[in-house]
């Protein structure tokens, strides 16, 4: 494809075949990204020269983890292997230019700047080694937060391996540390999706009104607890629902495991089949007015099971030794 | 002179001056429930109208309640000047200033239903004509011999006559005004339009709480057998039942002990005693204080849903716990304590009590709404709007009606500030 908005085009044509299968509108988003990014480089080619070195090109966030939407912002990043002035130029022009497409193909800019046209995110590997120790100690709120962003990270172009060992060293260290409690209290506060009398608790105020934030109550309980497993057992896996197929028996038993993994995938196809999809706002949030009993009960019983997964990983966690 | 006269002139003097504190109370509940925009307008309308309604009290607002007249309005005593009345306890001008400061914070109650959109203009208005057509009736026909007092209707301190008179006046004006920019869309979903201050929201529930004491207990206006004491005991009583009722059903209900909502409840539990505090006994001012603070939660939920913007929520918790609160003695007034009516209906006083209470309710309720609605009709039409413009909705009243903000400083920084915080990626 010759330009952003053909792959715009191509996005549109397409979507509507996947947009009810979480797996194949995943494979369509990574599609549509990598051709954004094919073209990004080709357009930086022409303009400043060859690629310099070897690099890679990452996505964090729903991206990360092979959980999108039919909307959903952008995050990512960039590993290059050298370094320089030049080479750091370079490379941050390319996350502009990648940034630039993917929002005229349909991935509005992320608020909080993980992206790769932020000099945050787009570093050599030595330079990230360095961040990510830095992260690492000084483990402030802000910064652990961005740690656990940058753990979501899966590489979608180039030199994978620049990525795993860069992660494979934030999961020694973290051990070696001990600061899984320090990640665990950064994602500490969960929004109540039930009530003590059984009921969902719905947006009370503004244009989601009667509606569930399915994105804050359900699905966060989950990716934050089964993230916090997934990097206690050293498992690379970025999506949730790999993560928990890697989990030992003694992490979680088998039961279990089935129970929160079946749960998850209803989430993620209820999410796919009844939040509005006219944009990236509004795919938070489904009404829970126009559900059928039946739904109701598999939302509730969705939002229970999450909530009872993230106690049971917050009391695991808690009783780590340090 | 008698040392009774001494004390209780003395007393209900104490009772005045924490009722007109009560104002200090009312500018932080209006101000912290509503946008800083407007918080220097509210703050300064609200002693602005207490001025005229305290000159308008003095040359008619008293004579007509308390003058010789009919059963539907007093007649005489206009233009007070301070004389002592025959059969009166206390010195008049003490029981005078008394009833004074009952019909300022009647309207100010009325004026949380212009808040953030009602121009100065129709403040100043309605503050005369409320405090002439409105008020007095009502406070008459109950506490000045007219013909609900001859019915033996039970309002100790003013449920009916101050609270629930203001609110019907607030329910027609913001009928009439019309909702705020911004709290509804579209669709009819409501938008909480957050109030900019909890601190002085929570503050003002204090000092209105302590000043209940004198709107209350001074109710007495005597300090014979210190029943003021035991007056003063309820009323405390059903302010803490009413906050942890609304504690609990918002937890309930909504997952999480919204601020707004338990300060809502220690009011609507204040509220409610008001009638009642003298009539009942303590455990049944527990009650009623804890079923007003669910009734507010309810009620504030339902006017929201009905289009209704109140943003102080002077209906429900005025309005609700005003009736709730007069009816309550129909159900609790003891046969000991009903000096004035009969006993409730669980004293074996039957359905007679509740339905003086209702008959109350009702005809005060509909006069204050009716009435009010008519005045305010007319004033539309008169004065050309009663409100403000968009544009002088947007920058704030504060702006378009005195020309400064209330927080110069704060406002501006409110414009260009730019939020931004770390958020998980999803």
């Amino acid at each position: 494809m010759n330009n952003y908005l053909e792959i715009r085009r191509f996005r549109d044509d397409q979507i509507i075949w996947v947009s009810r299968n979480h797996f194949q509108l995943n494979q369509l988003h990574d599609e549509i990204i990598t051709s954004v990014i094919t073209l990004s480089i080709q357009q930086i080619a022409e303009r400043y020269g060859p690629i310099p070195c070897p690099f890679t090109f990452f996505m964090m966030g729903s991206a990360g983890r092979f959980e999108q939407s039919l909307w959903s912002d952008q995050d990512h990043g960039i590993i290059y292997q050298k370094q320089g002035t030049e080479i750091n130029e370079y490379f941050l022009a390319l996350g502009k230019e990648i940034s630039k497409g993917l929002q005229i193909a349909g991935y509005v800019y992320c608020e909080g700047g993980v992206m790769a046209s932020n000099p945050l995110w787009c570093k050599s590997i030595s330079q990230w080694r360095q961040q990510l120790d830095n992260w690492l100690l000084d483990s402030s709120w802000e910064l652990i937060r961005q740690l656990l962003i940058f753990i979501d990270g899966r590489s979608l172009y180039g030199d994978a391996s620049f990525l795993e060992s860069l992660k494979m060293e934030v999961y020694h260290t973290i051990h070696k540390e001990n600061l899984l409690k320090k990640l665990l209290s950064n994602t500490l506060h969960l929004k109540k999706g039930i009530g003590i009398l059984g009921q969902i608790l719905v947006e009370t105020h503004g244009h989601h009104s009667g509606s569930l934030n399915i994105k804050e109550k359900a699905l966060f309980p989950y990716v934050n607890a089964i993230r916090l497993l997934a990097i206690k057992e050293n498992i690379f896996e970025t999506s949730t629902l790999s993560r928990l197929e890697k989990l030992p028996e003694f992490e979680l038993s088998t039961i279990k495991r089935k129970l929160y993994t079946q749960q998850f995938l209803k989430l993620l196809n209820i999410r796919l089949s009844l939040a509005k999809p006219d944009n990236y706002e509004n795919s938070h949030y489904i009404s829970i007015v126009s559900l059928s009993k039946k739904q109701k009960e598999e939302v509730k019983e969705i939002l229970k099971n999450g909530a009872a997964l993230y106690r049971y990983v917050r009391n695991l966690v808690e009783k780590e030794d340090i | 002179m008698e040392t009774i006269f001494l004390m209780n002139s003395l007393w209900v003097m104490v009772g005045a001056v924490l009722v007109i504190l009560m104002m200090g109370g009312f500018i932080l509940l209006e101000t912290g429930s509503t946008r800083m925009k407007n918080a220097g307008h509210i703050a300064g309308k609200t002693i602005l109208t207490f001025g005229i309604s305290s000159i308008i009290f003095w040359a008619v607002g008293y004579g007509l309640i308390f003058g010789e007249g009919n059963p539907l309005i007093g007649l005489s005593d206009f233009f007070y000047s301070g004389y002592d009345v025959e059969g009166l306890a206390l010195s008049g001008s003490v029981f005078f200033l008394f009833q004074l400061a009952f019909a300022g914070i009647s309207l100010t109650i009325a004026f949380g239903g212009f808040a953030e959109r009602a121009k100065l203009g129709a403040y100043l208005v309605f503050a005369v004509l409320f405090s002439v057509i409105v008020y007095p009736p009502i406070a008459h026909w109950i506490w000045g011999g007219g013909w609900l007092a001859e019915h033996g209707k039970q309002d100790f301190a003013g449920s009916t006559v101050v609270h629930l008179t203001g609110a019907m006046a607030a329910f027609a004006a913001t009928l009439i005004l019309k909702p705020r920019i911004g709290k509804y869309n579209k669709d009819g979903s409501a938008n909480n339009l957050a109030g900019h201050n909890q601190v002085f929201t929570a503050l003002s529930v204090l000092i209105l709480w302590v000043g209940w004491f004198g709107f209350n207990a001074g109710s007495t206006v005597s300090v014979d057998g210190a029943f003021f004491g035991f007056v003063a005991m309820n009323t405390n009583l059903a302010a803490g039942a009413g906050v942890i009722a609304a504690m609990i059903i918002s937890w309930i209900v909504m997952g999480k002990a919204d601020v707004p909502m338990m300060l809502n409840g220690a009011l609507a539990g204040l509220v409610a005693i008001t009638a009642s505090c003298a009539f009942v006994d303590t455990w049944a001012a527990v009650l009623i204080g804890f079923i007003s603070g669910i009734l507010v939660f309810y009620s504030i939920r339902f006017f929201e849903k009905k289009g209704i913007d109140d943003p102080i929520a002077a209906l429900s918790v005025h309005g609700t716990a005003g009736i709730w609160g007069t009816l309550s003695t129909g159900f609790f007034a003891t046969p000991e304590l009903a000096t004035i009516g009969e006993p409730g209906l669980f004293y074996g006083g039957g359905l007679h009590q509740l339905g003086v209470q209702a008959l109350g309710v009702v005809s005060s309720g509909a006069f204050a709404f009716i009435v009010s609605f008519i005045l305010l009709t007319i004033m539309k039409a008169v004065m050309n709007g009663l409100r403000v413009t968009e544009e002088e909705e947007i920058i704030g009243l504060d702006m378009s009606e005195h020309g400064s903000y209330g927080y110069p400083e704060m406002v501006k920084a409110e414009k260009t500030a730019i939020s931004s915080e770390p958020k998980l990626k999803f």
